[in-house]
């Protein structure tokens, strides 16, 4: 402990904390998903986090050289910040969420835990991810160790928000910002994987998303709800 | 060779192409022959395999332990592709039912293909791909069904297992971190070239990903705790599909485990990655074999089956002896073997009682000659019983057990799959043993129409096929109907008696192929092994 | 919590440099006292330009700047009443709480950077502990009257300040964590030595937390209105509810000075520690006091824009706000001791 104490005291260079900070943006957007009530709020909120993880991967591409990271970051902007909330909101004015039928609203369904009490159920668990990653003592080659900690806690928080969500849409958004932090996590420590297998991975979360509209459709036209608080029927 | 893999993987895909467009009767026959084709094709691939390892295009590699997967899904492909020509017939889809079929075929190739593809991936980023690709197009396939339990199921099994995969991205992520220790910067995720060097990478890390490709890929394996998906998806598929998923797909996914178990036990040692697959395999064998008891639906009892079954696996490989190693390979080709006939028998006998409820199936063995008892024999065959194959398997794998000194994990496994075959008897027992319903016994079908449904007798089968819609249709409506002995299809009965001749094949005398392939496999897993 | 030499003066102090040039030096005494009515003469004013400003912004003329002053001056010339029932506490807890008001500009850095005599009292912790104490001594005194919206009011304000209290807590540690040692001095000393210091995210989340706790101890949208008496909504409002005359002008002029302080941490510990007297002399320490007084003034401004763009918090909602202040602290404390950030 006291050796990160020593550590604190000496401030990291300007470029570092910059990266941290935008890190952090992707965290603090996270856990904003929890306070949004509008289902196109979060689809914004998920484009935000997005383009925050492009910029991030534009600063790691131009400090370390790394020239297949522009165009990850444009790619990744592209399918990311632009295409997937567009496919989300046609999907949703699709269904008459947005600008259609009242019936069928735009407001995302209820928790399961009220909004303070799950921010804080996800700083606990986002306090967990950041004691692990330290105690792993795992150092990232391209970016301060705190921006490993933060993506890790972005995965951990993005859990809860499926968990504590109660309907269709904010679930897959939820999992949208899984990807995010995992993609996040790759920016940080496996900052060098070859662009082919990188466009495989952007390549399959369009199909999901594809797929996860499908069955939130199929969802929709059954239920003729979004909520998934009626989805008990089988147990055990 | 090469020609060889290039025609498994091109033949699924182009035939799911031409299912887009083909009539339906062409899409049935090109479906089947393609199924038998690639499980041919397949089978050509053992002999090379048994003596070496066959890399193409530095994408494509196959060697021994791929080869075992690659044959449990291509018998399972050929096996359903004959079974869902009947299983079509009997008049699905609802309103729908060309538009039904087409999707299903489509899907069902698709689905194949990406389980085909899976194994033959060079590289552990483009494995997860393609389990991730098998992940969407099953969903859709869960989903084909238009029904309430249906669309909840296919959504509860996309989100879990979509979210285990992200746990399993972060793994490869991970893994390709500790590459990079010794790699450099920037190389492929090539599979022979991480093991290469698995002494040198940093140890926390390789942790790490095992822990979290256990965890993730585990979600699609079915192991619990997170294996909550797995009894809503198996039980509201179509019977093929729930067949190709617990056998294969459940399948594939612990390939995905092997591949990571094989890594972290050249770099760690074997001691941790065999004690996490332990404990998460002691825990879904104990759940599994509970959950075996009380259940009301006959797809679920087999889901609750598959659990177990992906449980012995993993105890299996947890034990390391080669024997165990051995069981652990025989046990995943007759399970696949297994679990797709006892689907297919289960399919056959809710075709002609018309309902999925337990307590409601009866008189199977008089109504079925041939598919009742082939059932019976499945059901013995997922519960150990000797001369099938899975005896052999678990009986290899506890002699393996017994080697490495792991007696109390031993007799537990034995115990519990005692525990557990009793709770599959006793089900299957009372669908199968118990009276038929006679001339004066109702039968409770819910009706949708209240138009009389013809009683038929023999191949014809009479339109059985009622989704449970209780609310729409009201009370359940119980008909007196008179249910005559006879097979619905002999296209559903071909697959499974191949299944269980299979079955006994593995049990009584494997070929001699098989374990020169089983030993490389071995050799492959256990580098210098005791 | 400071590290010492062999001397007793702590290693990280900026030895006042006193060389000869045109300003006579001030006794240090003499500069700690001006701390003190500083804080205390500028409250008013701030608020004052808080008021003009916010209503500059609404189209109205608004009330000129120096009102608050004119106002006090009429308070302490009324006659104070106080309801049936209540006791000593009643009267003696406005006089405690300025007392209290009057400790804490001894101990934070209002005019100069380096650390004054009585300064070595209390770390900013304890400055923490005594801020809490006035709030504690005004919420009882309103517990004493026996009103009802008092009540409301104090209740309401302890159980908010549950979530508000350890978020001041983390953003403590936050400056201790960064520094080592637990004297806002060292922050401020730490933050102006380089521009990594500012842009690194632990400092930005503590002082966007501190923001956020100041909006709710001021008694600011969106937690309450500050202007107009709102009785279901009002929190730091209600609780001098029944004070009047003398005790009601300490009360008014306490939180003033609360404001002030407040806003003294957060811009002379923080974000902008520019403009404090290395030496105690009189032209620095002179520019010192104009410069605290400007700063104020102009995060008086922002705090009246953001008076004018969002609309007040449903009481219930008012714990995510303070969930979220909440979690930029906690961040900010996260990624610096498990970071490095």
């Amino acid at each position: 402990m006291s050796v990160i104490l020593a550590a604190t005291v000496a401030a990291p260079s300007a470029l570092s904390g910059g990266a941290n900070v935008i890190a952090v943006g992707v965290l603090l957007a996270e856990f904003g998903m929890f306070r949004q009530a509008l289902l196109r709020d979060q689809v914004r909120l998920y484009a935000a986090q997005s383009s925050l993880i492009s910029a991030l991967a534009i600063v790691v591409a131009a400090t370390r050289h790394l020239p297949d990271l522009y165009v990850l970051a444009f790619l990744s902007f592209a399918l990311k910040a632009v295409i997937v909330p567009v496919v989300l909101r046609r999907l949703l004015r699709g269904i008459g969420a947005i600008g259609g039928d009242p019936r069928w609203s735009d407001i995302a369904g209820s928790h399961a835990l009220s909004v303070a009490n799950a921010v804080l159920v996800a700083i606990a668990v986002a306090a967990f991810g950041f004691f692990t990653v330290a105690a792993l003592g795992i150092r990232s080659p391209v970016l301060p160790a705190t921006a490993l900690s933060v993506s890790v806690a972005v995965i951990l928080v993005a859990f809860v928000l499926m968990i504590v969500r109660r309907d269709v849409v904010s679930q897959a958004i939820g999992f949208l910002s899984l990807e995010n932090g995992v993609s996040l996590t790759a920016l940080v420590v496996a900052a060098g994987l070859p662009l082919i297998l990188e466009m495989a991975f952007l390549f399959d979360l369009l199909v999901a998303v594809v797929v996860f509209g499908l069955l939130i459709r199929v969802h929709h036209g059954r239920a003729e709800s979004m909520s998934t608080a009626d989805l008990t029927s089988l147990r055990g | 060779m090469h020609a060889v893999m290039i025609l498994i993987l091109a033949l699924p895909l182009a035939t799911a192409v031409i299912c887009l467009r083909a009539p339906l009767a062409a899409a049935r026959t090109l479906t089947a022959l393609t199924g038998v084709a690639s499980f041919g094709l397949v089978l050509a691939l053992v002999p090379t395999t048994a003596h070496g390892d066959i890399a193409y295009l530095r994408l494509l590699r196959v060697d021994a332990v791929s080869a075992v997967f690659l044959l449990a899904t291509g018998f399972l492909y050929g096996a359903i592709a004959v079974y869902s020509i009947g299983y079509l017939s009997g008049g699905h889809g609802g309103g729908a039912p060309t538009r039904y079929s087409r999707r299903f075929w489509v899907g069902l190739n698709l689905f194949a293909w990406a389980m085909l593809v899976a194994p033959m991936m060079s590289n552990l980023a483009l494995l997860w791909v393609a389990v991730e690709i098998t992940t969407v197009v099953s969903a859709l396939l869960v989903a084909i069904e238009d029904s309430d339990g249906a669309a909840e199921a296919a959504w509860k099994y996309v989100l879990l297992a979509s979210a285990g995969l992200g746990l399993a991205l972060l793994a490869t992520i991970f893994a390709y971190y500790a590459g990079t220790h010794v790699l450099g910067q920037s190389y492929d995720l090539g599979f022979t070239q991480l093991l290469a060097v698995a002494g040198r990478l940093p140890h926390a890390v390789v942790e790490l990903a095992f822990v979290l490709a256990v965890l993730g890929y585990g979600t699609k394996m079915g192991l619990v705790p997170v294996h909550t998906w797995l009894p809503d998806a198996h039980s509201e598929a179509p019977t093929p599909v729930s067949a190709l998923l617990s056998g294969s797909l459940l399948a594939i996914s612990f390939y995905a485990i092997l591949r990571y178990y094989q890594v972290a036990a050249a770099a760690l040692g074997s001691t941790f990655p065999r004690n996490v697959l332990l404990a998460f395999g002691i825990a879904s064998l104990l759940l599994a074999a509970l959950y075996l008891f009380g259940q009301r639906d006959i797809k679920r009892l087999l889901a609750y089956s598959s659990v177990e079954h992906m449980g012995i696996l993993a105890i299996g490989v947890s034990f390391g002896a080669p024997a165990a190693l051995a069981g652990v390979f025989l046990h995943v080709l007759a399970h696949a073997a297994a679990k797709g006939s006892a689907f297919m028998g289960a399919g056959v006998l809710v075709r002609k009682l018309g309902t999925k409820r337990i307590a409601s199936i009866r008189g199977g063995l008089d109504l079925l000659p041939w598919s009742g008892p082939l059932f019976l024999a499945a059901i013995f065959a997922l519960g150990a019983m000797p001369p099938f194959g899975l005896f052999r398997s678990e009986f290899e794998i506890v002699a393996g057990g017994l080697r490495s000194g792991r007696y109390a994990a031993a007799a537990f496994l034995i115990i519990a799959v005692t525990v557990a075959f009793f709770g599959l008897a006793a089900s299957a027992s009372r669908m199968l043993m118990l009276p038929s319903p006679s001339a004066a016994q109702t039968v409770p079908v819910p009706e949708p129409e209240s138009e009389p449904v013809p009683v038929a007798a023999g191949a014809a089968p009479p339109e059985r096929n009622a989704p449970p819609a209780p609310a729409a249709a009201g009370p359940t409506a119980e008909r007196v109907v008179r249910v005559v002995r006879g097979e619905p299809s002999a296209w559903m009965v071909a697959p499974v008696a191949a299944g269980m001749l299979a079955l006994l094949l593995l049990g009584l005398h494997p070929p001699a192929d098989l374990t020169d392939l089983f030993t490389r496999a071995v050799a492959l897993l256990n580098p210098g092994a005791r | 919590m400071a590290s010492t030499t062999v001397t007793g003066q702590p290693e990280w102090e900026e030895r006042p440099v006193i060389s000869e040039s045109m300003s006579p030096a001030l006794p240090v005494p003499v500069v700690q006292l001006l701390q003190v009515v500083t804080v205390a003469a500028a409250a008013p004013g701030v608020s004052g330009v808080i008021s003009r400003v916010e209503a500059r912004m609404q189209g109205r003329t608004g009330p000129r700047v120096l009102q608050p002053y004119f106002d006090l001056a009429k308070l302490f010339r009324k006659e104070a009443l106080a309801p049936e029932g209540s006791s000593w506490v009643f009267l003696a807890a406005p006089l405690g709480a300025m007392v209290c008001y009057l400790t804490v500009p001894l101990l934070i850095p209002v005019l100069t950077t380096f650390g004054l005599p009585l300064g070595y009292m209390g770390d900013i912790l304890g400055g923490g502990f005594i801020l809490s104490l006035a709030s504690f001594l005004v919420a009882t005194a309103a517990l004493d009257t026996g009103s009802p919206y008092a009540q409301l009011g104090a209740s309401r304000a302890k159980t908010f300040g549950a979530i508000t209290e350890p978020v001041v807590l983390f953003v403590v540690f936050t400056v201790a964590l960064v520094t080592g040692t637990d004297l806002p001095y060292a922050l401020a000393a730490t933050v102006r030595s380089s521009a990594g210091q500012i842009i690194r995210p632990a400092h930005l989340l503590a002082a966007a937390a501190l923001f956020m706790v100041i909006l709710y101890e001021t008694g600011r949208i969106p937690v309450e209105t500050h202007t107009g008496t709102n009785e279901f909504g009002m929190i730091e409002e209600a609780r001098p509810f029944e004070h009047s005359g003398p005790y009601f002008a300490l009360l008014k002029w306490g939180s003033a000075m609360k404001q002030l302080i407040l806003f003294t941490i957060l811009l002379n510990v923080f974000v902008a520690p520019w403009g404090l007297a290395a030496t105690p002399r009189i032209g620095p320490v002179a520019l010192a006091i104009a410069a605290l007084i400007g700063k104020a003034a102009l995060l008086g401004v922002v705090v009246a824009v953001i008076d004018n763009s969002f609309a007040k918090l449903r009481l219930f909602k008012i714990t995510e706000f303070a969930a979220g202040a909440f979690l930029l602290a906690v961040l900010g404390v996260l990624t610096l001791y498990l970071g490095g950030g």
